[in-house]
């Protein structure tokens, strides 16, 4: 059962008196344990399509299903409250708060949820990405690929179905870049999830499962 | 975040804190806008307090006053005896105190003169205050006489004074404030040092709490003057009180409104705070929203951001405030500790209470706007 699916989806954009087709009836799933990347040169529309993989924008034509439920028409709330409980992200720039530490970065999705306490998950995560001796670290005081570790913790705390990746080696050396992907690797089986990831890197490519290519808004399979 | 921090149930207010303190210039910048407005409404508002209290304390001794004299119709041009006991059948429980009044000159030993007039009067107690010496009611063969004329003939309390060939002997110094008339040059003496005058030149009333002012001059003048005749003058200083109350009333309202403008443009610097740091954390409130931040708890965090520039702000203002109270009240009224008194404290509650809502009105915008930004929008910055 694939935990996201995309059918026939069309997103277009207008931009000032032109229409811009972004993606142009794409289908695509992903189930899990399995990780996808999503290749193609820039302006090709692979960040419009994990937008829409992420919940983040909405389809112009098509249906969007997370689990099996369309979710294609729901509000902006609706949407986030999808994404706060199934969705993981990882960004390029990491995108860690400055002023908390490791931990409350991690805790973050999951902050405003006074009565769930899910501080431990957050230690244990760190722990797992090689990260419990730096638990009250603040970014700054972080590598790059450690802050993508704290990334990648912060976007498991919820304990989503999929795990959404930008670039996620795009600000990383080759070496950090393939203990990042290990990380991914190991987790994706432990956490039994699916990882999309978007990408340049070539390396990233020979982790994956399975390879999409992008093209003018069309999937060339 | 740590287990035992308590603000770990108060995510919103952790944040605001945090981000706050990214950027600890700004914050302050803001903070002492609204420190300002807050010291300006509410040290303008005690000031107004004040000088209430001052000018209440002043007029007191004349609220309760009715003063009647001979009018222009009076062929005695005084009262006689059976007015006065007309007088005191009219007003009841009053209290009446006839008054002869003249002018002489003391001189001192040391040959220095000073004008002076002279009132004599039974119930001296009832009429004044003296700020040295005793007051008895009666005076017997003693004397009050003011501040600055002592002061002048270098006379004290025991010293003699004469009075048409009579000795009299200080009891009191009378207080230099004593109502309108508090600066008068005066030498109050017994009755019996005008015996040989028949008529009075005055009668002053004092009602009771529960005669109004107004009702029993009324009476009066109905009882003696009839048609357009005015065999007495009745007069009265129950609107002096009135009309000082309502220019300082006017004067408050005024200082305040000044005051309100310098917290209007303090509440203007956070509404560009607000929005200048939302603006530039424009990509990590995207993230937010992104891993599931929920519209409302961004506002909250941010509301929450400008409510804390209005109670930092508030509470130095209102100590600020306060300080500059005390200092108001020992200079004008001489009892620092007054200025907690409801009348005057209310002020800084009114101060604190405005800047919070100045504040946090001013954040609703940027919290708003920051709310309901589109996160994919937001993470493009």
């Amino acid at each position: 059962m694939s935990v996201i699916e995309l059918v026939d989806v069309v997103k277009r954009y207008e931009n000032g008196t032109e229409l811009i087709t972004a993606l142009e009836e794409v289908t695509f799933q992903a189930t899990h344990g399995e990780m996808v990347t999503i290749i193609g040169p820039s302006g090709s529309g692979k960040s419009t399509l994990l937008n829409m993989i992420g919940l983040l924008d909405t389809p112009t034509e098509g249906t969007v299903r997370l689990n099996n439920r369309e979710v294609t028409d729901f509000s902006p709330d609706q949407l986030t409250e999808e994404r706060r409980s199934e969705i993981g992200f990882v960004f390029q720039d990491y995108h860690l708060l400055p002023m908390l530490t490791a931990t409350e970065n991690v805790e973050l999705p999951t902050m405003w949820d006074t009565e769930i306490d899910r501080h431990d998950r957050a230690v244990d995560l760190l722990e797992r990405v090689g990260l419990g001796d730096r638990r009250t670290h603040q970014p700054n005081q972080l590598s790059g690929g450690q802050r993508q570790r704290v990334a990648i913790a912060r976007a498991l705390i919820n304990e989503p179905d999929i795990l959404l990746a930008d670039e996620p080696t795009g600000n990383l050396d080759q070496d950090t870049g393939a203990t990042i992907l290990d990380e991914l690797t190991r987790l994706k089986q432990a956490e039994n999830i699916a990882i999309v990831a978007v990408t340049h890197d070539e390396q990233l490519v020979e982790y994956a499962d399975r390879v999409v290519q992008l093209v003018d808004g069309t999937i060339n399979t | 975040m740590n287990r035992s921090n308590p603000l770990r149930h108060f995510p919103s207010v952790l944040m605001a804190w945090r981000n706050l303190g990214r950027n600890r210039v700004r914050t302050a910048l803001a903070t002492l806008g609204i420190l300002i407005g807050v010291v300006a409404i509410a040290s303008l508002g005690m000031a107004t307090a004040a000088l209430q209290q001052q000018a209440t304390a002043d007029l007191q001794g004349l609220s309760n006053e009715v003063t009647v004299s001979a009018g222009p119709d009076n062929t005695n041009h005084g009262l006689t005896d059976d007015q006065v006991t007309d007088i005191r059948t009219v007003t009841g429980d009053a209290t009446v105190i006839p008054e002869k009044t003249n002018f002489t000159t003391l001189s001192a030993r040391n040959g220095v003169e000073a004008p002076v007039s002279v009132t004599a009067l039974t119930k001296a107690d009832a009429m004044y205050n003296i700020s040295r010496g005793e007051i008895s009611n009666r005076l017997q063969s003693g004397g009050l006489i003011s501040e600055s004329v002592a002061r002048q003939l270098n006379l004290d309390i025991g010293d003699p004074v004469a009075y048409e060939g009579q000795l009299y002997r200080i009891q009191g110094i009378l207080s230099s404030s004593q109502g309108l008339g508090g600066s008068r040059r005066e030498l109050v003496l017994p009755m019996s040092a005008m015996a040989n005058e028949e008529q009075y030149d005055s009668v002053t009333v004092l009602t009771t709490p529960e005669q109004s002012v107004e009702t029993l001059t009324t009476d009066i003048e109905s009882r003696f003057n009839e048609n357009d005749e005015e065999i007495i003058r009745v007069r009265n200083f129950a609107g002096v009180q009135e009309n000082v109350d309502s220019f300082l009333g006017t004067l408050r309202i005024g200082l305040i409104g000044i005051g309100s403008i310098s917290l209007v443009v303090a509440s203007v610097a956070i509404l560009n705070v607000m929005l200048m740091s939302t603006v530039e954390r424009k990509g990590e409130i995207g993230v937010l929203r992104a891993v599931g931040i929920r519209r409302g708890e961004v506002l909250r965090m941010i509301l929450t951001e400008a409510a804390f520039l209005g109670v930092i702000g508030g509470l130095l203002g209102v100590v600020v405030s306060a300080v500059i109270g005390v200092i108001l009240f020992e200079v004008l009224l001489g009892s620092p500790l007054e200025a907690f008194n409801w009348a005057s404290a209310q002020y800084l509650v009114y101060g604190m209470a405005f800047a919070v809502i100045a504040s946090v009105v001013s954040g609703l915008y940027p919290a708003w706007k920051a709310a309901n930004e589109r996160p994919v929008e937001a993470l493009r910055e």
